[in-house]
């Protein structure tokens, strides 16, 4: 039987009961659309995460000397040629920074803490969250620069402030302590989180003389492409073969684990959404058949074939799932515009937010895959739903039907 | 219209239906024979129970013989498959029910044109003849309305024209006079008439109304699963 | 006259209460006219309450367990503290004359336990290398009785008398020491000058969480105390452990604050832990308002349906003198036990995946989906059926299905008699 005949009943068998039809509808745009809004919430929990560990001097993939992970010591580092440039053929690379980081405790008049001293060269760290971090004072000029940068909250536990003078002491390459004075020279805002508090920069090359060795103990890589990122990271193995070359979610596996679980969530709401809206439809299409027995009787003594009839309810239920799927995807991505302006304000969690590694604006993230993918498989789940009763439908006899 | 030495449309021999209704068997024909020729406009005439609607069912091939051989235009009804029955029903036969002939969304025309959609027929001949044998039936005026709008008899109108468009070998009417009044079943019938005598077409309808059975030329009574009488009507 | 008026009125009554029972019954049997429907519309409304019931329990009873094991770490459920001391943890903001305060608190209800604390942060040196490390002054007898942390000793033992020091077995490792070597402590003293401790390490502890065992040291009480020059009976903090989780919040809220000091129960030292628990409950609960949602819209759906199809029967009831009124409430009977079977059925099925799991546990899935794994998880999880989740889905689901046939039930005032009858 022609299709656009096909359709064309569908279509006005559909209108033939338009409150209870419009009803279904409602359901399946909230399942639709709720799916979408998740989904997007979902992606920008996922890409935060990503953002943030790789953002967080990660990278995403890092050179670093066999044993540093284990134990982050000056002595587990190696050494970098001044004019090394990394050689990544079929990348864009956004950019690569090396780095000492070394524990240190640091002291000030009144207060000591533990921290994690990093050497860095500034014009490379445009790859990391110091290239648009907010901060008071002044940055560090270049790799020599012999200040130091802390984080708001460190200099607030420290009761020090920009200009004075700290003392750190870290352990040189020979294994005995180095200890020496630094000025702040600003400070950062990091938002409270544990970078503040954590992480105290200086110039690379001012903390080479420091601990007396011309090592760097990471470099760190950021691609422009995140699906690069796998063949940067192959490629940097073969070129370093003596050291360790690891990916972000090698480094941050917690992170990771989120990420992956976060697709296993989008799955789940899928389903369950479905799930919701089975019960409905199946119902609907079913009462759609029995009410048109003698109909469907007549059709098939008069010569349609049954496979005709299973076309119909099959296609009865496509295309109201159709309507569905256009209708809850409009209102999913109108719902996902509204909150995108300004983005889920999560800042009462704050520390339940950083746990998780997340920022504390949760801004959601629709991507055009997702929507075909959900867009698609509802239609797919409508035609899996239309099944039974179009078995029902092509049970019916004719002679039984026409009988009064 | 003498019509004793044309093509036998319709053979029966000794067919037999018996079927269950309420784990009670029910002997619906027993052992009947029946032919129809070519151009005759047949009634099917019984109380209900008689068998009439069994019969007219098993040729129309809705409806299998537990015994005996069925033809239809030359055609074993017995061997083909459920398949092959349904698009024999769809080439060769045109149907009108008592009630429920038509797709309830779809306009007269539409309808009419439905059943050669599924013939395959261009849309161009289908709307040809579509309009040419609803002009022939009178129902042109209301082509565009759909079944819920038209009156019982209008739409019995538009059954037969559906039943007809398809120039089948065999019109099968199952009590198309159920729910009309006298006066539409008049009309009804000399419609039919009109298509026996001046267009040829062989009808056979199983009925209770003694208007159809008046107007039908040929009266076969049946009576719990058998042929009591055949008579002709030379009068109609 | 009086015998006359008792006879009319009394078996009104009886009809009356007689109606009332027939027109419950005859608004179950009209659920099973169509069967099939109806368990259609049942399982979405069963499929509902088991979500929320089920996603609800899960979290509740993983989120006790949580809690109890990160406080007996190393937090203890409540602890009391120098009121600005959480906000900034200076050497000087102490808690003074702890042990009456200790023992105060320890008669109190609901009270197990009370140990004291003293910490700061201080170099550790093998001589080799140094690191940063939080140093934390315990009383050994009492930490080995709450604490799970001196049940981690991995080589060597825990402390027993002055002298000794524990630390984790990262920091072990990562300054080069083992259970024999000598560890000196060096920090700041309470008055400006330098404080230091040498102890010899009797043991190295294997938490499973690498930021203990990375950064915690653990030192008896006295020592911190003359080390860091303290004066007598300060602390820092004195850890409670109540009876229970659950517990641990009243206990919190009844010891207040005092002269000097405060009360902060888990909430407070963990607020990660909480803000991690209400967020998965949001998130549960935006679950559920979803398909709450479309189950609803579904029933709409189903009861528009069904009273188009007995459109002629309400016509002949109406025809034989029922009133449009009565007819609404047999409807609404029937949207009530359908919901009845639907939240009846799903609670059963709540109950059947959790029961075993609640007597059996459930191995915990490898995945970091669960953030508070930090949290030192036991490696089964025990749900625990939430009753608050199985009354919200029932109330709401019950609710929701009035709801739901109340909007098409409306069609049947504006129902004519005659023209019903005439109806398919």
């Amino acid at each position: 039987m022609p299709l656009k005949l096909l359709i064309q009943l569908g279509w006005r068998n559909l209108f033939r009961h338009k409150r209870r039809n419009l009803m279904l509808l409602l359901a399946i745009w909230v399942a639709v659309a709720g799916v979408i809004v998740m989904n997007s919430l979902i992606r920008g929990f996922q890409y935060d995460m990503q953002e943030s560990a790789v953002a967080n001097l990660t990278g995403h993939v890092k050179i670093l000397a066999p044993g540093y992970l284990d134990d982050p010591n000056i002595e587990k580092s190696f050494e970098l040629a001044e004019d090394w440039q990394p050689d990544l053929p079929g990348v864009t690379l956004e950019g690569w920074a090396p780095r000492i980081r070394i524990p240190a405790v640091i002291m000030s008049e009144r207060e000591t803490r533990g921290i994690q001293l990093v050497g860095i060269d500034p014009s490379r760290e445009t790859i990391s969250f110091l290239d648009s971090v907010k901060m008071l004072g002044e940055s560090l000029e270049d790799a020599a620069d012999r200040r130091v940068i802390i984080g708001k909250e460190l200099a607030r536990q420290l009761e020090t402030d920009i200009g004075r003078r700290l003392v750190i002491i870290t352990q040189g390459m020979d294994g005995r302590n180095r200890e020496a004075g630094f000025r702040i020279a600003g400070t950062f805002d990091a938002d409270g989180t544990g970078l503040e508090k954590l992480f105290v920069f200086t110039g690379v090359n001012a903390l080479q003389n420091m601990v007396d060795a011309a090592v760097i103990t990471e470099v760190s890589i950021k691609v422009s492409q995140q699906l690069e990122e796998a063949l940067a990271q192959q490629q940097l193995t073969e070129a370093f073969s003596e050291l360790e070359v690891l990916s972000w979610q090698q480094l941050e596996p917690q992170a990771a684990a989120m990420f992956v679980y976060a697709d296993s969530a989008i799955f789940i709401w899928f389903l369950v959404m479905m799930g919701a809206l089975i019960f409905g439809l199946m119902n609907t299409l079913i009462t759609a058949v029995m009410e048109r027995v003698k109909e469907f009787g007549m059709l098939r003594a008069v010569g349609m074939r049954p496979r005709s009839v299973v076309a119909q309810v099959v296609l009865e239920s496509t295309l109201i799932m159709f309507v569905g799927v256009i209708g809850g995807v409009l209102i999913g991505w109108l719902l996902v515009l509204w909150l995108s302006d300004g983005g889920i304000d999560l800042s009462q969690y704050a520390e339940g937010v950083e746990l998780a590694g997340m920022r504390s604006v949760l801004m959601p993230r629709l991507w055009l895959q997702d929507v075909v993918l959900v867009s698609v498989l509802s239609l797919v789940f409508g035609v899996l739903a239309a099944l039974y009763p179009a078995r029902r439908a092509v049970q019916i006899n004719p002679l039984e039907a026409l009988r009064r | 219209m003498n019509t004793t030495d044309n093509e036998v449309v319709v053979r029966c021999r000794s067919v037999s239906r018996t079927y269950q209704e309420e784990s009670v068997p029910v002997k619906a024909l027993q052992s009947v024979d029946f032919e129809v020729r070519e151009g005759e406009f047949v009634s099917l005439a019984g109380p209900s129970g008689s068998g009439k609607s069994t019969l007219l069912n098993i040729i129309g091939g809705l409806d299998r013989p537990d015994e005996g051989v069925v033809e239809v235009s030359g055609v074993t009804l017995n061997e083909l498959s459920e398949s092959a029955l349904s698009d024999l029903r769809l080439e060769k036969m045109g149907f009108v029910f008592q009630s429920y002939n038509l797709i309830p969304v779809l306009s007269a025309r539409e309808n009419v044109e439905f059943i050669m959609q599924l013939q395959g027929v261009g849309a161009a001949e289908r709307a040809q003849r579509a309009a040419e044998v609803l002009a022939e039936l009178g129902i042109d005026d209301m082509a565009d309305r759909r079944p819920g709008e038209l009156s019982g008899g209008q739409q019995q109108r538009v059954a037969v024209a559906r039943a007809i468009v398809t120039r089948p070998a065999l019109l099968l009417a199952d009590e198309p006079s159920a729910n009309l009044d006298s006066a539409t079943t008049r009309e009804l019938l000399e419609m039919l008439r009109r298509l026996n005598e001046t267009h040829g077409v062989t009808i056979v309808a199983a009925t209770h109304d003694p208007l159809v059975m008046g107007y039908a030329r040929r009266q076969v009574n049946l009576r719990d699963g058998r042929i009591i009488e055949d008579t002709r009507n030379e009068a109609a | 006259m009086v015998e006359l008026a008792d006879k009319l009125v009394r078996p009104a009554a009886a009809r009356e209460t007689g109606r009332r029972g027939a027109v419950a019954a005859i608004a179950w049997r009209n659920l099973w006219r169509n069967r099939r429907r109806t368990w259609l519309s049942a399982g979405g409304i069963a499929f509902a309450v088991w979500m929320l019931v089920l996603s609800l329990s899960m979290q509740d009873g993983s989120f006790e367990i949580m809690i109890d094991n990160g406080s007996r770490l190393l937090l203890g459920h409540i602890q009391i503290q120098h009121p600005e001391y959480f906000d900034d943890s200076r050497l000087e903001f102490t808690v003074e004359e702890a042990s009456p305060l200790a023992a105060a608190i320890t008669a109190s209800r609901g009270v197990v336990s009370v140990a004291p604390r003293l910490q700061s942060f201080a170099l550790v040196s093998s001589g080799e290398r140094s690191f940063g490390a939080q140093i934390l002054g315990v009383d050994p007898v009492l930490e080995a009785d709450w604490s799970t942390l001196p049940g981690m000793i991995g080589e060597g033992r825990y402390l027993e008398a002055p002298g000794e020091v524990v630390l984790g077995s990262i920091l072990a490792r990562n300054i080069g020491v083992a259970p024999g070597d000598e560890i000196v402590l060096l920090g700041t003293a309470r008055e400006g000058g330098v404080a230091a401790v040498v102890a010899e390490l009797v043991g190295t502890f294997d938490s499973g969480q690498t930021e203990l065992d990375r950064s915690i040291v653990q030192i008896p009480i006295a020592d911190f105390r003359s080390g860091w020059e303290m004066a007598d009976d300060e602390v820092h903090a004195l850890l409670v452990i109540a009876e229970s989780v659950a517990m641990s919040e009243t206990v919190a809220r009844d010891l207040g604050s005092g002269e000097g000091w405060r009360a902060l129960s888990w909430r407070a030292l963990m607020p990660e832990a909480e803000q991690t628990i209400e967020m998965k409950a949001i998130g549960a609960y935006v679950f559920f308002a979803l398909i709450a949602m479309i189950v609803t819209f579904s029933v709409v759906n189903t009861f528009m349906m069904t009273i188009f199809e007995r459109t002629r029967e309400f016509g002949m009831l109406m025809a034989i003198g029922m009133k449009p009124a009565a007819i609404l409430v047999q409807l609404q009977l029937e949207a009530f036990w359908l919901s009845v079977l639907g939240v009846t059925v799903g609670l059963l099925m709540a109950l059947a995946f959790i029961a075993p799991l609640e007597a059996f546990g459930m191995p915990l899935p490898a995945d970091a989906g669960d953030l508070l794994s930090r949290y030192n998880m036991p490696d089964r999880m025990y749900p625990a059926f939430s009753y608050t989740a199985a009354w919200l889905a029932a109330g709401i689901m019950l609710i929701g299905t009035q709801l739901a046939s109340l909007i098409p039930g409306m069609r049947i005032f504006r129902l004519r008699p005659v023209a019903a009858l005439r109806a398919d």
